[in-house]
């Protein structure tokens, strides 16, 4: 019974899924490219891939007077890069399914440099967890040119020593301060490593910004 | 003061005529004479009614010289309340000093954070913030530059997690956000800057 319900709303769910792929792609990118992104976005999602990136990448392409075909070869190599993040997720430990936002963690960290054995092991010392912040920490020390290997210690180190989510970044913002202030990064690395857990966190923001912050007109975009 | 001669006197009263005098005390009482006469022909003092009539027709003093007046004389001032007014207003300033204030600005979810964007356009007519939480819509986001100094600012609340996003100058120049620190490729050629939200409320 359970299983028939389930093929049922299957059934019913992926039609008005594509149906409102059309809708959000109409008047928003070219018209004749829209059947292949929308074939492209029921391939991800016929393979269990997160479709909400490919969607936005559509979406980005028409809002920057990018051309049809540019578009549709855009999110054909945004597939490809959900694919590999995928096979990633699976080779360094994760049981299937995973979820669209571990997979476009990866794609976003494969996307700002991170090597592909740098990756996994960072997924593979945080099983069951959100390694978002994680893969951010090392991408940002990476892109100040600090070793990757050397970034990737020091940011597990703080996850051993039980810091999560945003206070990784706050190693990796150390980190980077340190080195503006005149360090080495061998120095800067050494430094941090010796305050965590105890890196300072960054202010929160102030009254007057929490005053002034309004949220965008027409609401925000679905996570992916 | 020397005594007077007693012709002198007897001249001023009438009893002798001026040519009994020498010539010196002719000519001093000659010159009483002419005092006396000045004195009978100058105008009867002011009453009472004319000096008043003098002080209404004055004219009046200036609006700001009466302001300052005013305000540099004392005043004496009465205030009259009831006990119990007193009293309600008493405990309303309390109640004022002791509750929290109330909420002010967007109520944040559990899972939203707030976004500041600066970045420095002199000249631009107009910046946007657009990116993957508004869908790629320009115009949702608008930055301001309310002294008009070319920086241009918002503050915005998005969700916690990772965006992507750029700035449009003008309503056509796309550009990264030179502060954000984060970029990857776009895939159309370009560079997109990478916006992290951590939660306010974790």
């Amino acid at each position: 019974m359970t299983v028939l319900v389930r093929l049922l709303l299957l059934a019913v769910a992926a039609p008005l899924a594509a149906q409102s792929v059309r809708g959000r792609l109409e008047g928003r990118v070219p018209a004749a490219s829209i059947p292949v992104i929308d074939s492209l976005v029921r391939t991800a999602a016929q393979e269990n891939l997160p479709t909400e990136p490919l969607v936005q990448k559509a979406i980005e392409g028409g809002a920057k007077h990018v051309s049809g075909d540019r578009i549709v070869k855009a999110v054909e190599l945004n597939l490809e890069q959900l694919r590999d993040a995928r096979a990633l997720l699976l080779r360094a430990g994760d049981a299937a399914p995973i979820t669209p936002s571990e997979v476009a963690s990866v794609v976003s960290a494969r996307k700002r440099g991170l090597d592909a054995p740098v990756v996994e092991r960072i997924v593979a010392a945080l099983p069951s967890e959100p390694r978002g912040s994680a893969l951010h920490a090392v991408a940002d020390l990476v892109a100040h040119h600090f070793d990757s290997d050397t970034a990737t210690d020091l940011i597990l180190e703080a996850v051993r020593q039980g810091m999560r989510g945003g206070r990784l970044l706050d190693v990796s913002n150390a980190a980077i301060q340190e080195v503006q202030r005149g360090r080495t990064r061998a120095e800067a690395v050494d430094l941090i490593r010796r305050e965590i857990p105890n890196v300072p966190p960054p202010p929160p923001p102030t009254k007057a910004a929490v005053l002034r912050a309004r949220r965008p007109v027409g609401g925000t975009a679905p996570s992916p | 003061m020397n005594p007077m001669d007693p012709k002198f006197h007897q001249a001023l009263d009438g009893e002798i005529g001026m040519d009994a005098l020498s010539p010196e005390l002719r000519r001093e009482a000659e010159r009483l004479d002419a005092v006396v006469a000045m004195l009978a022909a100058a105008p009867a003092a002011q009453g009472v009614a004319a000096r008043v009539m003098a002080a209404v027709a004055r004219p009046a003093p200036s609006r700001p010289r009466r302001m300052w007046r005013w305000l540099v004389t004392p005043h004496s001032l009465v205030l009259r309340m009831r006990p119990a007014w007193s009293l309600a207003l008493a405990a309303g300033i309390l109640l004022l000093a002791v509750l929290p204030s109330p909420q002010i600005g967007p109520a944040l979810g559990a899972e939203e954070g707030i976004a500041q964007f600066v970045a420095r356009f002199p000249g631009a007519r107009s910046v946007a913030v657009v990116g993957s939480f508004n869908d790629w819509r320009p115009g949702s986001i608008p930055l301001e530059d309310r002294d008009h100094d070319g920086v241009w600012r918002a503050a915005v609340v998005l969700p916690a997690g990772t965006h992507e996003y750029m700035l449009v100058v003008d309503g056509e120049r796309w550009v990264a956000d030179p502060l954000a620190g984060r970029y990857v490729e776009d895939d159309f050629g370009r560079e997109n800057s990478v916006l992290i939200v951590q939660p306010v409320m974790h």
